[in-house]
């Protein structure tokens, strides 16, 4: 099945006709980031990946959940369903969308979450497979391909000639997708740009190696921790841009007598995220809280959520002010 | 150049003068530089200096790093322009001048963000400091390494920053509102222009300050507004405009243009450079009865 | 369930100043039949809401042999607990629970008790404590040791009056040098040292503390001289959580989570923690 570029226009035209949102890479303040788009010519396909992930479609970086409203002491205290409109994610690389699965897990781990699920049920996902990428990119390093279908309704491959993607469903919702907007796919087929494969990590990763090391309580005290994220500013630009970083906040924003209560995101790279109320911190320094980042990519995600913790979208590698690359750090444990 | 940095780095630790160098290292693919903590004598030759070297290190001197602190005390490889936080850090009575080792570097500019190196230094990817930089030749150092840098920057302030604040100038105050909201609104509170800022050394930043909660911390477009002012205020006079907010931030915010025209209003006011004498205070922080006060009306 | 997050309203019925900055509320659901069939278990703790502020983590401090409210104990020392200590009663707050995992109340039958508490770690344990004493007769000997900085510092200054009294406890109180008064009939000392003169037996004996960190580690060493071992001695962690229920990823000890896997432990489960306290 052949979908072609020209036909784009048409396809979001449809899709903003259901009343559905179409988000698509696109360029906004200088770089290329998954936003809502009205029309096909403010898609990008000149990108590596997208600056932001596509996680703060299903799990925005603020929404309100209840609203609060205080006369006296009377107390209305009203819940806000999740606002979760259809969404088409258009052009999300395979890693990201591998990341859903995660995401989800940790979602509906005993309790669910339906301000996340509601969203992700409501989505649908077209990856395209990548043909370029970059030094941050590593996700065969984490087991994924940059074809992965993992996380993916329909599949995209460009097309040697650049003028159209190859389409395969992949599941169900993916099916219904191209029947519900059928005039927009053609038959056929067509042969593809070569995929993109990331560079070896220098030194060599293996997954298994660092969960077993992480999963010994004595690597804590390896010297080897402050060596590695001293340098660590802190900043937490890597959690945000992560997308299979799930922390957040929930907080009242408002006065006492009408108040929204938010959940925001928030990061474990933050320096008061674990601060008791009393003034003692379990992570008080730095080095711990990236150790803490470390050991939920590789160790608590893949053991209690048995989902990954990290796809190797590179993101964290990209945006890091000093350069603390978690593959030095995932060669480091695998020695 | 190299050489000489890594002779002297050697030099301190063996002397015991030092107990860590701050500097610049390699990564594993050699493609980028990341800053290193050099304690060993023998680990001297992982230091480099080229134009990749962007980061501004004076953050690791700020009290947030006691890890590093908990070392003893570090020299630092510092360019002129990371010379200047140190030197407002010093009269803020953050960073004792005598608990640091400045190894100066004589610098001919590096490029605004490692991304855009293409293996040649060229003036488009040179951030704005670079084209007017008075301190090539660093000004209050230990050492210098290096030979001296002949440049004498422009008489008017050149480059992207100083071409957009002129443009700025012009619009009206609608339009300048809008152009801010609309940056704003991409912010997502991640405080990574506070982290990477070593003037941003308070252990409690106002955003973490709750009774009351002076900003709202969701990223919206109050909250947002809320804390990207609060932030340039924070610096007006004392941001030296190294530019790592900028760097740092993962949605592409333009700070340092909010952050050289305080300066050029700093400068207009107050006659005040920051960055300069370890002496004198930055003027938002002291009183003088000589202040202007034509702005009361 | 779509309201994860969202709390149940509850009316303050009693207010009680416990020690400086410390008070108890008495709370009831306003909806009536919850009242009925709210259940919870010893251990657990729930999110406690000042609507405009937020909300704040601490444990049930009544036990579940009390029907019809809840009770709970807070130090205001934060936004939070500053804004619910300002309440009244008779104002309506927000509830959200319970959560985590309990005591293990049922496999103690029959078995004597030894409660270790310092500071405002004595709610979680009390929790237990009325438990026990609701149903007496299921537990052998009971032996209370509780201590605090000062004399003033001592929470349930009533109910430890009425321990002392009772002749089936043996209850023994204390505050740290310096922190007594002139009148003051306890002992003066730290817990640690005040438990090892205490002396209990380890024999069919199950100890339970909660108190602050340095208190909690002194104290395990004293009881694994008095020959307590691991599987014996509980403890109950408090950390920081926002969302109670296993997703904000605040609470975790390593890749233990905190909420839902706790808070209760055993000593042998934390000594084979990760060292993230």
């Amino acid at each position: 099945m052949i979908l072609s570029k020209e036909k784009l226009g048409a396809l979001v035209e449809q899709v903003k006709i259901s009343g559905a949102l179409f988000a698509a890479p696109a360029v906004d303040g200088g770089q290329v980031v998954m936003k809502s788009v009205n029309v096909a010519d403010e898609i990008s396909f000149d990108y590596v990946i997208t600056a932001n992930s596509a996680k703060e479609y299903l799990f925005p970086q603020t929404e309100t959940i209840a609203v609060v409203e205080i006369e006296k002491n009377k107390v209305k205290l009203s819940a806000v369903e999740p606002d979760a409109p259809e969404t088409v994610l258009f052009g999300v690389r395979p890693c990201d969308a591998a990341a859903f699965a995660s995401l989800r897990s940790v979602f509906t781990w005993d309790f669910i979450d339906e301000s996340y699920t509601k969203r992700e049920d409501k989505s649908i996902v077209l990856s395209v497979a990548c043909t370029k990428g970059d030094e941050g990119c590593f996700c065969t390093s984490v087991g994924l391909k940059p074809d992965t279908t993992d996380g993916s309704d329909l599949q995209l491959k460009e097309t040697t000639d650049g003028g159209s993607f190859v389409v395969e469903a992949l599941t169900d919702k993916g099916k219904e997708f191209v029947k519900k907007f059928s005039d927009v796919f053609d038959d056929g087929s067509a042969d593809t740009k070569a995929i993109f494969t990331p560079d070896e990590i220098p030194g060599g990763v293996d997954i298994e190696k660092i969960k077993e090391r992480l999963a010994d309580p004595a690597h804590y005290a390896d010297p080897v921790w402050p060596e590695l994220a001293r340098k660590c500013f802190g900043c937490g630009a890597c959690t945000f841009s992560c997308p299979t970083c799930h922390c957040f906040d929930i907080t009242d924003e408002g006065d006492v007598f009408s108040t929204e209560r938010k959940k925001n995101w928030d990061a474990c790279q933050i320096d008061n995220f674990t601060l008791h109320a009393s003034g003692h911190n379990p992570r008080d320094t730095q080095t711990k809280r990236w150790r803490n980042r470390f050991m939920c990519k590789f160790h608590i995600y893949p053991k209690k959520f048995t989902t990954k913790g990290c796809v190797g979208c590179g993101r964290c590698v990209r945006v890091c002010p000093v350069r603390l690359d978690i593959t030095e750090v995932m060669a480091e444990f695998s020695k | 150049m190299e050489e000489q940095l890594r002779k002297e780095a050697r030099r301190l630790l063996t002397e015991g003068e030092v107990a860590v160098v701050i500097g610049y290292g390699w990564n594993s693919r050699k493609t980028r530089v990341t800053p290193v903590f050099i304690t060993n004598p023998d680990d001297a030759d992982k230091l480099v200096f080229n134009a990749l070297c962007v980061n501004n290190l004076s953050i690791y001197l700020t009290r947030k790093y006691k890890d590093i602190k908990a070392l003893g005390k570090p020299a630092i490889v510092a360019k002129g322009c990371d010379i200047k936080n140190i030197v407002i850090c010093v009269s803020e009575g953050q960073v004792a001048r005598d608990n640091v080792y400045i190894i100066g570097m004589s610098c001919t500019g590096v490029v605004y963000k490692q991304e855009l190196w293409q293996g040649e230094l060229t003036d488009n990817i040179m951030p704005t400091k670079c084209h007017n930089c008075e301190v090539r030749n660093p000004h209050v150092t230990d050492i210098v390494i290096g030979d001296k840098v002949d440049f004498t920057p422009p008489e008017e302030p050149t480059g992207m920053v100083f071409d957009k604040i002129r443009e700025f100038d012009r619009k009206t105050p609608k339009e300048r509102w809008d152009f801010w909201i609309d940056h704003f609104n991409r912010c997502i509170k991640c405080y990574a222009c506070r982290q990477a800022c070593s003037l941003c050394y308070c252990e409690r930043c106002i955003t973490d300050k709750n009774q009351p909660q002076w900003i709202e911390t969701s990223a919206h477009e109050r909250g947002n507004l809320a804390w990207n002012l609060i932030r340039a205020q924070h610096l007006t006079g004392r941001c030296t405009e190294c530019g790592e907010c900028e760097r740092a931030c993962p949605a592409n915010i333009p700070l340092n243009l909010v952050n050289s025209k305080q300066a050029l209003i700093v400068k207009e006011s107050f006659g005040y450079k920051s960055g300069f004498d370890m002496e004198e205070h930055p003027p938002m922080i002291v009183y003088k009865p000589e202040d202007k006060d034509d702005f009361i009306k | 369930m779509s309201d994860l997050y969202i709390p149940k309203l509850v009316r303050i019925e009693d207010v009680v100043e416990e020690a400086p900055d410390v008070k108890s509320f008495r709370l009831v659901f306003q909806d009536e039949e919850l009242r009925d069939s709210f259940k919870f278990e010893t251990g657990q703790f729930g999110l406690y809401s000042a609507f405009g502020y937020g909300e704040s983590t601490f444990c049930i401090a009544s036990s579940p042999t009390q029907k019809g409210f809840i009770q709970c104990t807070f130090r205001a020392s934060g936004r939070v607990t500053n804004a619910l200590s300002a309440l009244s009663i008779g104002d309506t707050m927000g509830f959200r629970g319970p959560y985590g995992n309990s005591f293990p109340v049922e496999e103690w039958k029959g078995k004597n008790m030894v409660f270790i508490a310092g500071g405002i770690g004595l709610p979680p344990v009390r929790s237990v404590i009325r438990y026990a004493l609701d149903r007496r007769e299921d537990f052998g000997d009971i032996t209370i040791v509780y201590g605090s900085k000062s004399v003033a510092d001592l929470v349930y200054k009533n109910e430890l009056a009425h321990w002392d009294e009772r002749a089936d406890i043996n209850c023994i109180q204390t505050v740290d040098p310096g922190g007594e008064t002139e009148d003051w009939k306890g002992k003066v000392g730290f817990v640690p040292t005040v438990l090892e003169e205490a002396a209990p037996s380890a024999d069919n004996t199950i100890a339970i503390i909660c108190g602050p960190p340095i208190m909690i580690k002194f104290c395990l060493s004293a009881l694994d001289k008095l020959g307590f071992n691991d599987e014996q001695v509980y403890t109950t962690l408090e950390n920081k959580m926002k969302c109670g229920v296993g997703k904000c990823g605040r609470c975790n000890v390593g890749d233990i989570y905190v909420c839902k896997e706790g808070p209760v432990y055993s000593a042998a489960e934390v000594k084979k923690m990760y060292d993230d306290f």
